[in-house]
Parts: structure tokens; sequence; C-alpha cells
């Protein structure tokens, strides 16, 4: 038998490795079955070089090896564990060996994570609102949209006989409900004598059991309230007034005047609901509001009405015949309210709309923002907003660690190739990189969760929630370990594809080009963090700008220094007046006015508006101002601080002051008065006909003695209407205007006066300023949850940089020594190293500012009265980014620039 | 074509397996240059073998049946 010589073995052992045949144990083995292989060619007379050809064919040539290699390895390492440990073992001991860019890549990661955490929770809280209903979907609301008289209503109410007439005429309607809201009651048990003020209560149909999914604890649900004088209470509410004994049959006394009997007790209205009612009062029988909701007027719409549909109705298609329900009932007395030739057609040809809308009970939280919600609703913009705040932040952290590992790649580089040249194929590599990222993402994950549970008081407090973390659920432990397994694949995508993808034998010569072929990529990333960055900070300045906007804004009066007590209708019949005189004896007190009409909206405020026309046109529809009504008494104007144009404020001197009228700007424009509008009347229906509609025959007169200043009544969201001061009794709250000196002894005054006209009343005051504060709380929260995201942004972004830029600086150790040993000054080392990524946030500011520039734009859209956000929000908002951005390179370039160039240079 | 194309080296992933999952044993023998690798059943692959043999004797005979083909 032929042996091969020792030349001809080299000759192919050099030959399979450059074949890329590495792995040993399976190289001897071939390297023996080839030349057996040969030697039996060579024996049949071929020459060295044919036989070895011949052979290498019949193994598939050079593929063939490879796959042969490959398959061996994956068949080896399909039962063996130690890989993952090893894996895992290596990622621990990179973490510790790179402590500071672990530090900063788990922080980053973990303020990332929490944020997201957050919102994503107070989204789950937001999209989970009315869920508790088990008819929820088959629930809508009437929803009402009018236009008329220079006034545009959305109303979420609709008129008394509506629900039942609805009921009638439409099969698919299985029941209805209605609620009518008439604020808050002064409440005590019949055996009591101290009122407590309770703001949750309202008055409804007995079907409210049926329709809601609100359990009840006591009582027959079948029966309660279906009798006159009779109301249901919510446990808490029980609790409250008959605590260790049933409720069941006991009475509360409401307002002083309302001795109603519990039918039965429910359980507390869950928090995800978007009402919250205590007390429910039954609508049959002869108090004024249950014979309100026995009225078969069309015309005013006061009572919010629920609709349950049968199943499988079309919502849609009931929607589409509600015009002729208008039609039918409504149209006829609108025709004969106003006269005349009236119809459906002429109304809307005119410009005028009156359109029912069916709204779902699951979307009232989030879409519906009217007139006559039960209470401050949610808003799906900001839903929408905030989530794609949670992305963009969870977005700049993962930036954060692709950034830093494919930075640092050169440091492992050597790693991947000893990996490789270990007969490691790219598939592991990917897994150990990606695994890598995982462990990273699962020390995120831990950390997030703690900073979450510190951070979720201080949210609660910041968005006005009651979130918590739902650590006995199993869906969020499983959505937990999805998510960080989820972040930690996106997050270690590219770096693992990068780094694996080296030339084992260039990286282990020491040509590492990763750095700068992977630069175009982390520049486009970092610009796309301070995109974000800066887009944040130009929200949240504009956010401020628009609230401290409305805070300075020229109101038409003066906010400050107001006391408002409410429910001043405690101390009636007749305390009201001397209630007054005597708190004005107190020399501090300025001026007091009683009118429960305030400049400013709350649950305390009124409102009502008519329909008026100048006296001399025609009542007819185009000569129709909707005006809001106001009862004051004549120190109003004074005590609000309100300014009179024209004319003369209302004065005990003129007895005929009953019948005058002081208008605002907004309602002189619209009446269009001919010539002075002092002296000026302008006309009302005063009487109604049997049924409750307005009596045409019978009507009003009022003078005009003065003109007032606009001032805001309503939010900056709407424009200043039409509105009218009137002479008139409104014991709804008391105002006073005290000078500044110590406001504990104005209130304690006030009380001490209150208390000796109005024993077991409760004293309830409020200031005029904080009341006014209040209707813009949602934008106090919007500004505030802006400002904290923006700055988490910013700060994670810059995390980012500080570690870039000290690895920069780590990298060119040499360069900076060898500069500095020819030369160059502090100064312009730091310059040069600040250059490169200054270069990038200028950038990034380009890009955002059209972005911001467009949002903010939409945003304020929405105001009638907004602030001019000029160029300077721009400038600074750049200015700050590349501020703190300089501040973060420039700890590190100043720490490169300042280092002794001997440490660097003498370790060659 | 549609048949399997075996290459000579196609029988060393199906070693290396075995032998990691220990059903197979080697011995190196040094021979200058080269290395020769005999493989041997160990005792447990004996036993398995066994086991291995009546499954595949039993899957030829279902799918016989199956496919109504006649065995020698």
């Amino acid at each position: 038998m032929a042996q091969l010589t020792s030349q001809h073995i080299n000759f192919i052992i050099k030959d399979l490795h450059y074949r890329g045949l590495v792995y040993q144990p399976l190289q001897e083995e071939l390297l023996d079955h080839i030349c057996s292989s040969v030697e039996l060619k060579m024996e049949q007379g071929n020459k060295f070089l044919e036989a070895y050809q011949e052979v290498l064919k019949s193994f598939g040539n050079t593929s063939g090896l490879r796959s042969v290699q490959q398959l061996t390895i994956k068949a080896e390492n399909k039962n063996r564990k130690f890989m993952i440990k090893n894996y895992i073992t290596i990622a621990l001991r990179n973490l510790k060996k790179h402590s500071f860019y672990s530090f900063i890549n788990i922080a980053g990661l973990a303020i990332g994570v929490a944020a997201c955490l957050i919102i994503t929770l107070f989204i789950v809280d937001e999209i989970s609102y009315d869920k508790y209903n088990e008819k929820a979907n088959r629930i809508y609301r009437l929803h009402n949209e009018i236009k008329f008289g220079g006034n545009h209503y959305q109303l979420t109410t609709s008129s008394a006989p509506t629900a039942h007439t609805l009921l009638q005429d439409y099969p698919e309607i299985e029941a209805t409900v209605r609620f009518r809201n008439y604020g808050s009651y002064l409440v005590k048990p019949a055996n009591g004598t101290e009122n407590i003020k309770e703001n949750n209560v309202t008055w409804t149909d007995s079907t409210f059991f049926k329709i809601f999914s609100v359990k009840v604890l006591e009582g027959n649900p079948n029966t309660a309230l279906k009798e006159p004088a009779s109301i249901a209470i919510s446990k808490r509410t029980a609790q409250k007034y008959f605590p260790n004994e049933s409720a069941l049959g006991q009475s509360l006394i409401l307002d002083n005047k309302y001795n109603a009997k519990v039918t039965a007790v429910f359980e507390d209205i869950p928090t995800a609901s978007h009402f919250h009612f205590d007390i429910l009062i039954a609508m049959v029988g002869d108090w004024p509001v249950a014979k309100e909701a026995q009225s078969t007027v069309y015309l005013s719409n006061n009572f919010n009405t629920y609709l349950l549909l049968k199943e499988g109705t079309d919502a849609k298609a009931l929607e589409n015949k509600m015009p002729e329900f208008l039609e039918k009932y409504v149209g006829p007395q609108i025709a004969q309210a106003l006269g005349g030739d009236f119809t459906m057609e002429k109304f809307k040809e005119a410009g005028n709309l009156y359109h029912s809308t069916l709204m779902p009970l699951l979307d009232i939280h989030l879409y519906s923002d009217f007139k006559g919600e039960f209470e401050p609703n949610g808003s799906i913009t900001y839903v929408y907003l905030l989530a794609t705040v949670a992305l963009f932040i969870l977005g700049i952290a993962c930036i954060n660690f692709m950034n830093l590992s494919t930075a640092r790649s050169s440091n492992r580089a050597k790693e991947v190739g000893v990996r490789k040249v270990m007969g490691s194929i790219r598939s592991y590599l990917i897994r150990q990189f990606l695994l890598e990222s995982t462990v990273v993402t699962f020390f995120a994950f831990l950390l997030a969760l703690g900073l979450v549970y510190l951070s979720l008081p201080f949210f609660n407090d910041l968005a006005m929630k009651k979130l918590t973390i739902p650590f006995g659920e199993p869906v969020f432990y499983f959505t937990m370990i999805g998510a960080a397994l989820l972040v930690g694949l996106i997050a270690g995508t590219y770096p693992s594809f990068f780094l694996s993808a080296f030339k084992p034998v260039e990286v282990l010569k020491g040509k590492v080009s990763g750095g700068l072929k992977s630069g175009m990529v982390r520049s486009a990333l970092v610009v796309f963090q301070f995109v974000i960055s800066i887009f944040l900070i130009v929200g949240a300045i504009s956010v401020n700008r628009q609230l401290q906007f409305i805070q300075t804004k020229k109101l038409g009066f003066n906010k400050d220094q107001v006391i408002v007590i409410q429910d001043a209708y405690a101390l009636r019949p007749n305390n009201v007046e001397a209630f007054k005189q005597e708190v004005l004896k107190n020399s501090t007190i300025q001026s007091g006015t009683i009118s429960g009409y305030l400049p400013v909206e709350s649950g305390n405020s009124w409102r009502s508006d008519n329909p008026y026309w100048r006296e001399g046109s025609e009542s007819t529809t185009d000569n129709m101002v909707s005006m809001q009504n106001w009862k004051v008494d004549q120190d109003y104007v004074k005590t609000f601080g309100m300014t009179i144009v024209e004319g003369r404020d209302f004065s005990l001197d003129f007895p005929s002051d009953s019948s005058a009228v002081i208008l605002n700007e907004a309602a002189v424009e619209q009446f269009g008065f001919t010539g002075d509008p002092i002296g000026s009347k302008i006309n009302t229906f005063s009487g109604t006909l049997a049924d409750g509609a307005p009596d045409p025959s019978q009507m009003e007169s009022w003078t005009v003695v003065g003109i007032v200043e606009n001032f805001h009544f309503s939010t900056m969201r709407e424009g200043i209407t039409a509105l009218g001061l009137f002479r008139g009794k409104s014991d709804g709250s008391v105002s006073f205007r005290f000078a500044a000196q110590n406001t504990q002894e104005v209130i304690q005054s006030i009380e001490k006066t209150w208390k000796s006209l109005a024993p077991g009343q409760p004293f309830q005051y409020s200031f005029l300023d904080e009341d006014f504060g209040h209707m813009y709380d949602a934008e106090q929260r919007l500004g505030r949850i802006f400002t904290f995201f923006a700055g988490l942004a910013i700060i994670i972004a810059c995390l980012g940089l500080f570690a870039l830029t000290a690895f920069t600086a780590e990298q060119r150790a040499k360069e900076i020594g060898i500069r500095k040993v020819l030369g160059a000054s502090v100064s312009g080392i730091v310059l040069l190293l600040s250059k490169e990524f200054g270069k990038l946030i200028l950038i990034a500011f380009i890009i955002a500012i059209p972005f911001a520039w467009y949002s903010v734009d939409w945003w304020l859209k929405g105001y009638v009265y907004k602030v001019e956000i000029g160029v300077t929000v721009y400038v600074v908002a750049g200015v700050s980014a590349l501020l703190i951005a300089w501040l973060t390179m420039g700890y590190q370039s100043i720490k490169a620039a300042r280092s002794n160039p001997v440490d660097a240079l003498r370790g060659e | 074509m549609g048949r399997i194309l075996l290459t000579e080296g196609a029988l060393y992933p199906a070693l290396h397996k075995l032998e990691a999952e220990g059903l197979l044993q080697t011995e190196t023998v040094l021979m200058g240059k080269r290395v020769r690798k005999y493989y041997t059943i160990t005792p447990i692959g004996k036993s398995l073998v066994k086991e291995r043999v009546a499954e595949f004797r039993d899957f030829i005979k279902t799918m016989s049946s199956v496919l109504q083909v006649q065995m020698a």
C-alpha cells in the first residue's frame, strides 16, 4: 500500500485549512479519511494531485466540507447545555469588567422601561373605563348637537320625554334610563342635625340597576326607586350616615326639604367609571324634578339619556332613524315656539343644526367632552400622546444600548475572532450577543420595577390617578417577561449581527474597521435621540407658556382676593341678605355680592341661557340671540372688579333696575342695535303654555342700562359669547372681595357669622383664583407630565452621549497624547472632541423644528385665546439641548484633554 | 432527482452526534502526522441498537401493510 509522504500530508492539511475546515476533531478525522482515499486512488495509478482532486470532489468540494463541519458542530452542540452557561458567564463577566458602561446601559434602559411601564399602566387604566358593565357594548348615550342663534352646543343630555318616546317607537331598544343632575346636596339623616355636603347625587329612573351592572347589596333592585321619595345609596354613604346598622328603610333629608327613604344599598361604583354616584333619587312622584321628568316638552335638554339596545341591534341603523324622530316630535314644538312658517328644512337651510347621535358607553370616557358630563373625562388624544412619548423614551434607551455595544465592538472583536477560530459559527455568535442583551434587559427590568414602585405615588399625584402595580396578576408577569425578551431582542439585534459579522483573520490581525463603518448608523441614531428630545422640550415649553398665558391674560374681572361661600341657599328663607350685611361689617371685607353665577366654571357655578331679540325686530330664528342670563345683585360688578364701558352699573337708587339689563360687548354686537344701545330694549318670552313650551303671546322686555367689558366666564378654549346681567335673586353662593391681609382671619370671621345664621349647615368656601385654576387642571396635568417625560428623555439621551464621549476619548487617547506633545492646547482638544457630537445635535435641531412647530400649532388650535409661540421657544429648546449635551460631553472631553500624554503614549 | 445525495463526509455529523449522546466511544491512534479514530459502540448503545432496530422493523412492517408492499 502506497504511503503518502509527509509533504503530501502537509499540503492536504494546509489546503483543508484554506478551505475553512477549522474544527479540530473533525479535521483530524477527515484528514485520515482523505489520505486513505487518496492512497487508494494512487494505487490505481493516479498521480497525487489528480487523486486528491477526485477525493475532494467526492466530499462535495469546499462547500460540502463546510456543510459537514457545520452539521457536525450543530449535532454535537445540540445536547450540550454548557454553551449557554458559558455565554451567561461571559456576559456577566463583561458586565462586571466594564461596570461604567454596564451601569449606563442598565440605568438608561431601566429609566426608559420605567417610564414606559408607568405610561402603560396609565393607558390600561384609561381604556378600562366602564368595562365593569356586563351589557357595556349594548349601552349608548344619546347626544345632541344643536346650532342655533349664534350658539353651538354639543350636549350629552336630551329632553325629558325622549327616552320614553324612543322606547315606545323603536322596538330595538330594550330599556332606557335618564339622569338629572342638580349638583350637590346638603344631606343629613332624618334624626340628625348636621348637614353634610354630598357631591355625587343624581335623580334617576328605576331602570338604573337593570342597565348598569351595579350590584345591589340590600333591597330589591327590581322594586327600588319605583316609589316616590325613595333613594338608593352606595355602601360608603350607608356606612357614613348609618354606621353599624342597616340603612335599608331609614330616611335621609336632602337640602333640608326632601325626606327620602332608602330602598336599596348598592356596591360603590368602581373607580374606572364615568360616574360615581353615591345617592340616586327616584324620579317619580310630585317633587319638582320628578315633575320635570314627566314633562312632554322636547325643547329643554336636561336629561342624560342612556339606551340599552337589544342583542344584535345595529346602533348605526338606529342612529339613522333619529332625524325622523326629531322631525316627528321636536319639530312641531320648535315651530310652535318660534311661530311663523317653521319647518325642519328651513331651520337647517338657515345654517342651523339639530342632530342626535349615539355615543357608545365604552367610548364616553375617552371620546366625550361635551356639556353635561357628570365628571371631567379623559381624552384619547392624551392617550395617544403619552403612548407616543412612551415609545420615544424606550426608543432612546434602546438606542443607547445599540450605540454603546457597537461602539465598543473593538473590545469584543478579538473575542469574536477567537470564538470563530474555535469553531463557533455565526448563528451561535448572534445567539450569544442576543443572550447578553437579554441579560442586560432583565437587570434593567428589575431595576425599572423598583423605580416604578418608588415613583408611582409621585406620578399618581401628577396625573390625579390611583394607579398601582398589579403584582397579584399573572398576566402582568407574563407581559413583563415577554416585554423584557422583546426589548432585549430589539436592542440586541443590530449589535449582534454587527459583531458576529467580523472576519476572524482580520480581527485577530488587529484590523478593526468596525468603528468607522458603524459610525454613520451611530450618528443617525444619536441624531434621532436628540430630535425626540428637542421635540419634547419644545412641547413642554409650549404647553407651559400657554398655561402661563391663561393665568396672566386680562380676564375682564379680577380673580384675586375673592372668597366664594358656597350653597348660600342653606341660609333660606331670609338670612342670605342678613349674612351678607353681617360679613360686610368686618373691615377687611370690601364688598360682597349674592349670586350663584360666577365668572369661572366649576361644580358650583350656575349657567342658564334663553333666546332674546332686539325690540323692533321679529321674534324669528334670524333675530334670536341665545344669551346667558345671569341673576345678580347691585354689588356684582364691583365685587368681581369688572369694568362698565358705557352707561352705568346697577344701583339701589334706581328702582326701575328690576327691568334693566347690563349687556357684555359680545351681546351688544350680536343684537346689532341701531343707534345708542343704552336705553334700547330687548325682549324674551316670559310665559309657558300648559305643556311647558314657551307661549308666544307672553313677552317681557328689558332696558339696557349699561355695557360691561367682555370678561371670560368660560375656558380659553371657547370664545366669549353673549351675556346679560339682570337684577334678581340667585342664592347659589355669596362672594366677598377682601383686602390682602390675613386670609385665615377672613375665613374664620365669615365662618363665625355663618355658624350663627345657619347652624348645622356645612360651611363651604373656595377662592375664585383657585376655582379659575381648576378649569385648567387637564392642561396643567399635561404640562407637568410633558415636562417630566421630556426631562427623562433628555437624561437618557445624555447618559448615552456621556458614555459615547467617554469611549471616543478612550479610543483617541493616543491621538490626544500626540497632539498634546506637539503643542495642542486643552481648549483645542476639548473643541475637537465636542465638535463631532455638536454637529449631530445641530442636525437634530434642524430636523426637530418642523415636527415640533406642526404639533404645537395643532394643539393650540383648540384654543380661541392662545399664546404666540415665537422663535425664542425653539431657540431656547435648541440651545438648552445643545448646552446639556455639551456639558455632558464637556466633562469627558476635559478629562481626556487634561490627562498626561505620557500615560497614553508609554504603553507602546 | 429527489434522491438523497450523500457525500463521503456525510457520516461524520451522525457519528459526532452519537458520540455526544454517549452511544459511541472512540479510540484514537496516532500514525505519524495522521490520527486515526476508531468508533466502537458502548454497552448503552448496544442495548439501544436492539430497541431501535426492533422499532425500525415495526415501522417498516406497518408501512408495508399500509402501502400493500410485499417485503422480502
